[in-house]
């Protein structure tokens, strides 16, 4: 387990390395000139060239990265070139706010969702499974910032319910939290549906009903918990990408996180910046897959077991060899 | 442990021209095409046909297993003189306690994410013991099917088990409610041959001191001959020939039985058939 946990932390560290070192390359190759941004109208020659000194834009790109590489280690990812604060505390003042968001819109995607697909699986072809999927579809079909101006307008312009933007009040988690668990509930009730039918149709659960297990019991307690990692992966893995920022969400809603700044960053080559932010979501990422991975065992005993082959180990294992 | 059932004279098991029809996307097909047979206390019965023949749809109708928006059944197939094709509930009740089921494969008849001892007590308690007995019934009955250790493989999960120790965990779980019947869907068909033997003897062995009856599915003559009082021969939904297990294996007067036992391959010396 110990040896496994280190492996793991390894892999993460490199991945994130590697990510860090693609994203500060493509950065400096993408067209665009940060000292531009900042300069103003019409700037000199001599203005343009001040302000690349001073954000150590007149280096090679071999210079910038040791630079770079050197604060690293000291924990320093640079100043913003538009806060004129250090870029690490500019995102971790914001990451609260999407780590709030993406917490909400994943636990009422899970509590809607699950139920939602078991609901579906009972009733597989039927015309009420016809309908919720339906639904689903539309759902799933909906742009993310077409359903958040809608539910903007009617909740609250139309009837002004909720806030329409930023984070005042908890009401204002509401409409942002709705706009993206629309399209998450769409897949992962879809999903649900999938392999609890796989599951409900499975010889143990015929020879379960034979030997009079009530059919509630047969669905929550042998096909949900036989579909348990599936369904958790999809999970994790929606959860982890929403922590690197609900861009669209968070701009219609002009929320306060990671998304919209790093749409701000982007729109003003702010690379200290861009960089912090790409670091600190995609560590978090990281850390999401890495708690899933450490779930597989306490819920299916195949992979609990087979911990001492790991060559045999089911296909649900880590995606090792990835960076290989 | 295990407890005889007691002598009486309604059959346990009495099926009367029980029809199946499976209804698939284009057609319904009559699956199987009036049935009718008995099983008495002690007795084992065994239907034998080629695949297709509708003799697993008719274990499944007695058992009333067959997906209901897919399959109509009709006749009457009573369990100790309910018919359950009358009291639809009935057949909720009796699973477990009055019939069980061995099933085809052993590998996929218990969840894979649960315990083999899970599983064993959540039936005993169905069964209606309670929780704090039911470990201790577990072990019995693990001991009753000859699994050496009981204790130890309870906390095993299938995929820990060989198919062999996996059926007799799965006749186990069967006899957990003291059933009167037990229905072998072919309980030996995904076994080595060389465990096949052990389970039917084990089979056998319970059927004596219980005196449970047993509706066995099989299209293996070999096991049909050692287990059978009697054999019912099946194919496209009816019985071809119906007697004795000696009669029909020794002198079958229908000549599809004939084919059928000409089909098994005997040892002897090696003689090319000219053609």
């Amino acid at each position: 387990m110990a040896t496994y946990l280190a492996k793991r932390v390894g892999q993460s560290v490199l991945t994130l390395f590697l990510t860090i070192t693609t994203v500060f390359v493509l950065l400096r190759l993408a067209p665009g000139d940060p000292a531009a941004a900042y300069a103003g109208p019409n700037p000199t020659t001599e203005d343009l060239e001040r302000i690349r000194a001073q954000f150590g834009l007149d280096d090679s790109i071999l210079v910038q990265y040791g630079t770079f590489l050197k604060g690293l280690v000291t924990g320093d990812l640079g100043t913003s070139f538009s806060f004129q604060a250090p870029a690490l505390d500019v995102v971790l003042e914001r990451l609260p706010y999407t780590i709030t968001l993406a917490l909400s819109a994943i636990l009422v995607t899970a509590v809607v969702a699950i139920p939602l697909g078991v609901w579906m699986a009972r009733r597989a072809d039927t015309a009420k499974e016809f309908g919720a999927n339906l639904l689903t579809i539309t759902g799933q079909s909906m742009p993310d910032f077409w359903s958040g101006i809608m539910l903007l307008t009617v909740f609250a312009v139309v009837l002004p319910v909720f806030p329409a933007s930023g984070f005042t009040s908890w009401g204002g988690l509401v409409l942002p939290t709705i706009t993206i668990a629309i399209l998450q509930i769409a897949l992962i009730s879809r999903m649900v549906r999938r392999e609890m039918t796989t599951n409900m149709a499975a010889p143990y659960l015929t020879v379960a009903r034979s030997r009079g297990v009530a059919e509630r019991a047969l669905t929550w307690r042998y096909a949900m918990s036989n579909s348990a990692i599936p369904v958790l992966t999809a999970l994790g893995t929606r959860f982890a990408a929403m922590l690197n920022g609900v861009v669209v969400v968070e701009v219609v809603f002009a929320w306060p996180g990671v998304g919209s700044l790093v749409v701000r960053a982007l729109e003003t080559r702010d690379y200290p910046l861009i960089q912090a932010t790409v670091l600190v979501t995609a560590a978090l990422t990281v850390l999401v897959q890495l708690l899933v991975d450490l779930a597989y065992p306490l819920l299916d005993p195949r992979v609990r077991l087979a911990k001492t082959s790991k060559k045999t180990a089911p296909a649900v294992a880590a995606p090792e060899g990835a960076l290989a | 442990m295990v407890f005889p059932i007691p002598h009486d004279t309604t059959p346990i098991l009495e099926v009367t021209d029980l029809q199946v029809e499976l209804v698939t996307a284009d057609r319904v097909v009559r699956a199987v095409d009036g049935v009718s047979f008995r099983i008495g206390r002690g007795e084992t019965v065994t239907i034998i046909g080629e695949s297709g023949s509708g003799k697993s749809t008719t274990a499944m109708g007695v058992l009333q297993l067959l997906p209901e928006d897919l399959a109509v059944l009709s006749g009457s197939v009573k369990v100790g003189g309910v018919d359950l094709l009358v009291d639809r509930d009935a057949a909720r009740r009796i699973r477990g306690r009055m019939v069980s089921l061995i099933p085809q494969d052993p590998m996929t008849a218990l969840s894979p994410v649960h315990s083999v001892g899970k599983q064993l007590t959540g039936a005993i308690r169905l069964a209606g013991h309670p929780r704090s007995a039911a470990r201790a019934r577990a072990v019995e009955l693990l001991e009753a099917v000859r699994i050496p250790r009981p204790a130890e493989q309870l906390d095993k999960y299938p995929h820990q088990l060989s198919g062999g120790m996996l059926q007799r965990v799965l006749i186990a779980i069967a006899l957990a409610g003291h059933p009167v019947l037990l229905v072998a869907d072919e309980p030996t068909s995904a076994l080595d041959v060389t465990v096949q033997a052990g389970i039917l003897d084990l089979m056998l062995e319970l059927q004596e001191r219980t005196g449970i009856g047993i509706l066995m599915i099989t299209h293996d003559l070999g096991v049909a001959r050692l287990v059978s009082d009697r054999i019912h021969v099946m194919k496209d939904g009816r019985f071809v020939e119906s007697g004795e297990a000696e009669q029909v294996v020794d002198a079958p007067h229908e000549e599809y039985t004939k084919r059928l036992l000409a089909a098994v391959p005997q040892l002897g010396t090696f003689e090319e058939v000219p053609a």
